[in-house]
């Protein structure tokens, strides 16, 4: 379900989204504003996202306890 | 060129102009001007004093009717009448007439006459009844001792014969009443009857002991309500004093003490009929006084009242018509015509409004002689005019307190409304402090316009911060659910991607190690709750987070330094492109650009599926500085890598001689190259291309009044004059460029590995606000939930006693109170610091210079916000 192609999907949706904000944006002499502080906010959303999804994709350590109770062990 | 709209990108473009106004709609036109506020208006008189202004005299009038309106405010919280506040939102002031003035004027006079002809009786009145009252004290207090003394004169004349004998006696001994009426007069004894201030007691009796050699008897009563001081209105404890003396020169010597010592004397007669008809005139003239003084103050009320519906209005007129006259002392006369010229700036695309308001004043005066607005040609630097609404305000505001952008450079607020609370995000991030936080300023946003009253300042901070924490929150609830934190704990939105990896025979209190599931399904949205509460968690989230910090910070540098591109291209300046932007560009990305590639080139890897070791990039980063084209241990991350990183490390280095010597070689080529074509650099003779005839024998302010008179076409001069002062134009100098660029580029070079280390605060805070979160939680919530666990073992639905009920309401309460104070409030305010100086310092060096002036335009509405004094007066 969730695997490496996630990223580039997500990048694809934040392509679309950036392009909806682009054309969507309300005319007007703030429209730079919205145009800027959407995309803006939609690529530093996606890049905190993917650096996380990608921190997980290859992990080098397991989590490791020894404090669990015996009936969450399966969970 | 054909006027831009103007955006909040960069700031507005402004226009020099010249009004000339008819003398006699001069206070119109500003008036109408400063409702507009749309125009920042030059001195045109810096030569002249403040008193050689044409509209000081005014001004002076004006300062006077301002005095008096204060003077009714005094009087009004004196007799705590409550002030008509004036609420601007709802009521709006047309501007006043001069005679409407005048008239203001005549009737705030006239009213101070009658205010402070009623307090000034109020006060003799009062003064009046204070001496009564002490009169009337002296008259109870004294008629009770020669009662009582009279019993006892024959003591008081043996003590006047007889040196031996004591001057007290005991009370036993008084006489029979027969002697009761025996006159003291016949004693040839005299006395002073008074009132003093009770400490002033001590030293009054010391110094007629000593004048007197002991030759007195002293007697004295505390009065035991507190007289008011009518001079002060301050309350005063006094006593009422009889001095009983022989001879009429001792006497009159004590009435001198008496009087300098501030005491009041009082005449009280030893006959005790006269004395009880004293008292009855002493209370009916008490009675008389106090009916009119009753009357006075509510006269004196009666009009304060009717002061006070009107009072905040006056003062908000006189405010508005003092800034008017303020500003007209700014502007020439031209004597000849009979014209005020004017002179300042304002938006470009706001001429036609201007004009349009000019005419509109014109007419309704009804004028046969338009009021011209003139646009000059300068080279001054205009004003940096940054248009903000209701959301982008506090935005702008946290940049401007940084500096005010240069005129036309792209605005630094833009990229700050979304970096700056994301970044203060990434270091606040959890769920739950982000709802509460959240919450808050959406009642602040709901509640706007109520809460727009509250003066409160700290609380007024916050107001003004509404959207700014708006967007905090929202990002922060982003953070948190990336972050997986809720007040600490995990959510388990999704499934994991690790499974306990049980060993055969595993118990209780065992080590246990996940592993990843085999499917290849991986944890889509945000940290793996399995790692919550590991032994290792921290291990993980510190890595990932330590890079995330870098990845960012190297977006939010390379994002910045973009704008710098943006600038030179809008300013015309390729070299700043050739010479600054791309061989910067080049040096960052080569280094830092590469560091990055590598971290998510690392992360894409599957190590242990590859059978090899993960090498460090920390040390791969140092070795390709210190040992270039060899490896940390021969750990490859790729292939040819050591060759790609000497290659990038020479692309870096020779990055280092064009930032240096590209701009200021190509600036002294330009600059020789139009000289030997015989150009002068632009601007430097003439200042304002408006006037083409030489003026450099015309001379400055006062010379050019003079040519106003004779030549038609001085008038622009006027304004001229001043010009020399304020613009120098820079000669090129070489090396003055050339220092210049040096140290822009050591400090870019450092700077590019200082900010980056510095992004590592996202870590460090992000770390900090999660470990303290779930320190707090471990030290209250923690241990009052334990008992409720037990309830899988022993069977019941719940697991605690009523106690362990109440005791957990308790720790909740300690526990929400503290995660608002510490957590959102003091951690809040801190990642909102470190988040402002990575805006200001790691994001703003990179393109923003920082070197305009702001604009201030002539408005009554920035002026009523501003002005301390009036915002008493407005609700």
């Amino acid at each position: 379900m969730a695997n490496g192609w996630s990223v580039i999907i997500g990048l694809v949706i934040i392509i679309g989204m950036s392009v909806a904000a682009w054309v969507f944006s309300p005319k007007g002499e703030n429209q730079v504003l919205w145009r800027s502080s959407l995309i803006l906010a939609f690529v530093s959303c996606y890049l905190m996202w993917a650096i996380t999804f990608l921190a997980q994709l290859n992990p080098l350590i397991e989590p490791r306890r020894s404090d669990i109770r015996e009936e969450f062990i399966h969970h | 060129m054909a006027p831009t709209k103007d955006t909040p990108f960069r700031s507005a473009e402004m226009s020099m102009v010249q009004l000339y106004i008819s003398n006699e709609i001069g206070r119109e036109v500003v008036n109408a001007l400063g409702e507009l506020g749309l125009v920042q208006f030059r001195d045109l008189n810096s030569e002249l004093s403040a008193f050689q202004r044409a509209f000081t005299q005014d001004i002076r009038r004006l300062d006077n009717v301002e005095r008096q309106l204060r003077y009714f405010h005094a009087q009004m919280e004196k007799a705590g009448i409550p002030l008509r506040k004036l609420d601007l939102d709802v009521e709006t002031l047309a501007a006043p007439t001069t005679t409407e003035i005048d008239e203001l004027a005549e009737r705030s006079q006239s009213l101070e006459q009658r205010v402070s002809s009623l307090n000034e009786s109020y006060e003799t009145l009062k003064k009046r009844e204070v001496e009564l009252t002490e009169w009337r004290w002296v008259l109870r207090e004294a008629g009770g001792f020669f009662d009582r003394a009279h019993g006892s004169v024959e003591e008081i004349r043996a003590s006047i014969d007889n040196d031996d004998a004591p001057l007290l006696q005991d009370v036993e001994q008084h006489n029979g009443a027969a002697d009761v009426e025996r006159s003291f007069s016949g004693m040839n004894i005299g006395f002073v009857a008074g009132v003093i201030a009770r400490d002033r007691v001590a030293a009054f009796e010391r110094i007629l002991w000593r004048t007197l050699r002991g030759n007195l008897y002293m007697n004295q009563a505390e009065i035991p309500e507190p007289l008011i001081d009518p001079s002060t209105n301050e309350s005063v404890q006094k006593n009422v004093f009889v001095i009983f003396a022989h001879g009429k020169e001792i006497l009159a010597k004590i009435r001198k003490i008496s009087e300098s010592m501030g005491a009041e004397v009082y005449n009280v007669d030893e006959n005790s009929d006269l004395r009880r008809d004293q008292v009855h005139e002493v209370n009916a003239r008490l009675d008389d006084v106090q009916n009119v003084l009753r009357n006075t103050q509510q006269t004196l009320e009666a009009e304060l009242t009717q002061i006070s519906r009107s009072l905040a209005a006056w003062v908000v007129l006189v405010g508005k018509e003092k800034a008017v006259y303020n500003t007209l002392n700014l502007f020439s006369y031209d004597r000849a015509r009979r014209t005020l010229i004017a002179e300042g700036w304002c938006p470009t695309n706001d001429l036609a409004l201007i004009r349009s308001t000019l005419q509109d004043v014109t007419n309704r005066a009804g004028l046969s002689v338009p009021s011209i607005v003139h646009e000059i040609r300068t080279n001054k630097k205009p004003p940096t005019y940054l248009k903000t609404n209701k959301f982008t305000e506090a935005f702008q505001t946290i940049v401007n307190a940084y500096g005010t952008a240069t005129y036309q450079e792209v605005n630094p607020a833009i990229p700050v409304i979304v970096t700056f609370p994301f970044l203060f995000a990434v270091m606040f991030g959890d769920f739950g402090h982000a709802v509460i936080m959240l919450s808050a300023a959406l009642a602040m946003i709901y509640w706007e316009k109520p809460l727009k009253k509250v003066t409160f300042e700290l609380f007024a901070m916050v107001y003004y911060g509404r959207y700014i924490a708006l967007v905090m929150a929202l990002f922060s609830i982003y953070t948190g659910l990336i972050y997986n934190d809720v007040f600490s704990k995990s959510m388990t939105l999704f499934e994991s991607q690790w499974e306990w990896d049980v060993p055969d025979g595993w118990k209780e209190g065992q080590t246990v190690v996940a592993k990843l599931n085999t499917r290849g399904y991986r944890y889509p949205f945000g940290l793996d709750w399995r790692w919550h509460g590991t032994e290792n968690d921290l291990l993980f989230s510190n890595s990932y987070k330590m890079k995330m910090s870098i990845i960012l910070g190297w977006a939010h540098m390379t994002y910045s330094l973009c704008f710098s591109y943006i600038n030179a291209r809008h300013f015309k300046k390729p070299i700043d492109i050739w010479g600054n932007f791309v061989p910067g560009m080049i040096f960052f990305q080569s280094i830092f650009g590469y560091l990055v590639v590598c971290i998510i080139y690392k992360w894409t890897v599957d190590w242990p599926g590859i059978g090899k070791p993960a090498p460090g990039l920390l040390n791969m980063l140092i070795y390709m500085f210190l040992q270039p084209g060899t490896l940390d241990g021969g750990m490859e991350l790729y292939p040819h890598q050591a060759g790609i990183q000497e290659f990038l490390l020479l692309l870096a280095v020779v990055q280092v001689p064009i930032l240096l010597f590209l701009k200021p070689f190509y600036l002294r080529w330009e600059h020789n190259r139009a000289r030997a074509k015989g150009y002068r650099g632009i601007g430097e003779r003439s200042r304002v291309s408006a006037l083409d005839d030489d003026d450099d024998d015309q001379g400055h302010g006062v010379n050019g009044r003079h040519s106003v008179e004779s030549e038609g076409e001085g008038v622009a001069m006027i304004a001229q004059g001043v010009d020399h002062e304020d613009e120098e134009h820079e000669e090129f100098e070489f090396s003055e460029v050339m220092i210049h660029q040096v140290i822009h580029t050591i400090e870019f070079c450092l700077n590019c590995v200082s900010h980056t280390a510095s992004y590592l605060r996202l870590w460090a805070l992000s770390l900090a606000h999660q470990q303290l979160s779930a320190v707090l939680w471990s030290m209250t919530m923690g241990p009052a939930l334990k008992p409720m666990l037990n309830m899988g073992n022993n069977g019941n639905s719940f697991g605690g006693t009523i106690i362990d009920a109440l005791i957990l309401v308790v720790v909740f309460a300690a526990f929400f109170s503290l995660s608002c104070i510490i957590l959102i409030i003091m951690e809040g305010v801190s990642a909102m610091l470190h988040s402002l100086r990575l805006a200001w310092v790691e994001s703003f060096s990179k393109f923003a210079e920082f070197g305009g002036w702001p604009f201030v335009p002539f408005s009554f509405g920035t002026l009523l916000e501003e002005n301390e004094e009036l915002s008493e007066y407005l609700g």
